[in-house]
């Protein structure tokens, strides 16, 4: 779940005048700092020390040892990132997963509010609305769970459909050509019920003047959608596509864990099933700090992407994020 | 207001606007948006289908939109097997789901309280810290370092408390907290009420849109988890449904592959069965919540998403 959060909305710290005022606010406020007790062990211990323990990039860390105790090896576990023959192609993997979701995840939202903008009847609209966003609520394993009974290639309804009309039945799941499509595809119909929402909100924020001066100027329905619907969504897009963007190195590990195989690795292996892989699921002993340091450069690069969109969307559309 | 009013009056005076026939674009736009809501929706009626039909008719590849060779074999059977583990994780996820709900709404709701008052020092500063730890993820391997060592592989409570209190619902609730009339809070506090009485008096009864709208978000979170389980609970008995969902679909477990086919009352029961009666398991929750969901959904994704 992500939000658009650009601001502390908090109100900067009360202005400390000298130590006694400090003391006396402590008293005065003893049950809400009380009531923050909770929360920030929560924060102190959950959120920022595995921050912190981001060290075992620079260390080769062993279990035994723990974390202070392991041995520190500098940049060493970043070199060996530039000297794995996997990575490339795994960044290759990762950016075609990434983008083709965009490409397709991104559009798909605003084009269905469009059209369901359009539907007069409340009923139909809301319904559906409602349904559109079921499977958002569902699972991934679910939703690849569905996917593998509608594809088996034993009794699954595409396959047999594709043998009733004379094809040979596919192994849609174990051939890495159809990973990528299938893959894209689970993630529009996953997630295209979520952005109609927020459209569909920002729809209702126009001011119907606008449509009845389009209307005396005798633009038509589609002339509507298309000056007057659509650029008043721009600043929402704007908002929904540097949040996709920030996400071009992150693909969907749940869903990917979920679909792949050995069979499918050549397409369907990215960098956070590698670092999974690394430390959790390795054959011998586990890589934390290599996995880590793999994490870690990725997430940078990430974040690096995330000011660089947010900086070009400013300079080309007067609004981003920051 | 007035102007509206009348404004509305007149448009119903013209039945020619309200009752418009049907245009060819309104008929082919309706059918289109149908026929894609019906492709969403279809796999799940697939599904059900499956799990209540016999198994060498799913085999066959007949069962398409109505159950062939009507039964609830094989729901009887997921039921009363204890080898499967399925109804065992199904008790899991409920557990889980119900005991890191209330840990969550707790947490989030006492931590948001006081930081949504102006008046506390440092609340600035605390709400800051919460949003570069959200904005600069560790990562999965230094988090697993750090919950190791406290203790919560193989440790059911991985799925309560490390990852039980999100950032984005913190900010949804010190808005919604923020925006309760802070009169409320001066007259309780000038009667003699503390901090404590006053949040719990007065802003808990105010704030039940808000926990309706965390507890929904967290127990779709809590419910629909698989990195967390996969990553923290190896040991089978502890799996959620989602795991053994995963496992089924691998076909790694054991008992999954040593069953090829059973006959129980007349009908056979097949792989596919087993694994429709497990989906329809870990989707029957949410759906039965999802009337009452979608509602807080949105209110939860449109505060989220306006306030940028």
């Amino acid at each position: 779940m992500t939000t658009l959060e650009s601001k502390p909305i908090a109100p900067p710290a009360a202005p400390a005048r000298g130590r006694r005022r400090g003391k006396r606010s402590l008293l005065r406020n003893k049950w809400l700092y009380l009531m923050l007790v909770p929360g920030l062990i929560h924060l102190v211990v959950f959120k920022i020390a595995p921050v912190a323990a981001l060290v075992i990039a620079f260390k080769n860390f062993s279990p035994f040892l723990g974390l202070w105790g392991s041995p520190w090896v500098g940049l060493q576990q970043f070199q060996a990132i530039f000297n794995d023959p996997q990575i490339p192609g795994l960044v290759v993997n990762t950016l075609i997963l990434a983008v083709g979701t965009l490409i397709f995840s991104f559009p798909a939202p605003i084009i269905f509010a469009l059209f369901l903008n359009e539907v007069r009847f409340t009923v139909a609209r809301k319904f559906i609305q409602t349904m559109s966003f079921v499977p958002y609520l569902i699972s991934s394993a679910v939703l690849v769970s569905i996917l593998y009974t509608l594809l088996s290639p034993q009794g699954g309804l595409v396959n047999e459909i594709i043998k009733d009309f004379g094809g040979q039945p596919i192994s849609f799941l174990t051939d890495p050509d159809w990973f990528r499509p299938l893959y894209i595809g689970l993630n529009v119909w996953q997630t295209f019920g979520y952005g109609t929402i927020i459209y569909l909100a920002a729809m209702t924020a126009i001011d119907p003047s606008l449509y009845e001066a389009a209307e005396m100027d005798g633009v038509g329905r589609f002339g509507k959608m298309r000056y007057v619907t659509l650029p008043a969504l721009v600043p929402m897009m704007v908002v929904m596509l540097i949040l996709a963007l920030g996400q071009v190195l992150t693909v969907d590990v749940d869903k990917i864990l979920l679909m792949y195989n050995p069979n499918t690795y050549a397409t369907a292996d990215v960098l956070q099933t590698y670092v999974y892989r690394l430390a959790f699921a390795s054959e011998g002993f586990p890589k934390y700090s290599y996995a880590a340091a793999v994490s870690l450069l990725q997430g940078i690069v990430a974040f690096v992407l995330v000011l660089g969109t947010n900086r070009i969307t400013k300079r080309l559309t007067g609004s981003g994020l920051f | 207001m007035t102007l509206t009013l009348r404004q509305n009056k007149r448009s119903s005076t013209l039945p020619t606007i309200r009752r418009r026939k049907l245009t060819a674009f309104e008929f082919v736009n309706l059918v289109v948006l149908f026929a894609i809501v019906a492709a969403c929706i279809y796999p799940f009626v697939y599904i059900l289908a499956v799990s209540l039909s016999d198994g060498t008719a799913v085999n066959a590849g007949k069962v398409a939109l109505i159950p062939e060779g009507f039964n609830l074999e094989t729901y009887k059977y997921v039921l009363t097997n204890e080898r499967l583990g399925i109804l065992r994780s199904l008790l899991n996820s409920l557990l889980y789901t119900a005991v890191g709900v209330a840990f969550s709404v707790t947490i989030t709701y006492l931590t948001a309280y006081p930081l949504s008052k102006a008046r506390l020092g440092g609340a600035g500063a605390i709400v800051m810290l919460f949003l570069v730890t959200w904005v600069f993820d560790a990562g999965i391997v230094p988090t697993y370092v750090i919950n190791s060592q406290l203790g919560f592989v193989n440790n059911w409570l991985a799925m309560v408390i490390p990852f039980g209190f999100s950032t984005f619902l913190l900010l949804i609730a010190i808005t919604f907290l923020r925006n309760i009339p802070v009169e409320l809070e001066e007259s309780a506090l000038i009667d003699g009420a503390n901090d404590l009485q006053t949040m719990w008096r007065i802003y808990l009864p105010l704030s039940r849109p808000l926990l309706g709208t965390i507890g929904i978000f967290y127990a779709v979170q809590i419910w629909n988890a698989f990195l967390v389980p996969l990553i923290y609970l190896q040991e089978k008995t502890l799996a959620p449904i989602q795991l053994v969902l995963y496992r089924l679909l691998l076909n790694t477990d054991t008992n999954a592959t040593s069953f090829q086919q059973i006959t129980m009352g007349g009908h056979q029961l097949v792989p596919q069965n087993i694994a429709a009666v497990t989906m329809i398991f870990a989707i029957v929750p949410i759906l039965a919540f999802y009337p009452y969901a979608q509602r807080y959904f949105q209110q939860g994704i449109l505060v989220g998403a306006i306030k940028g």
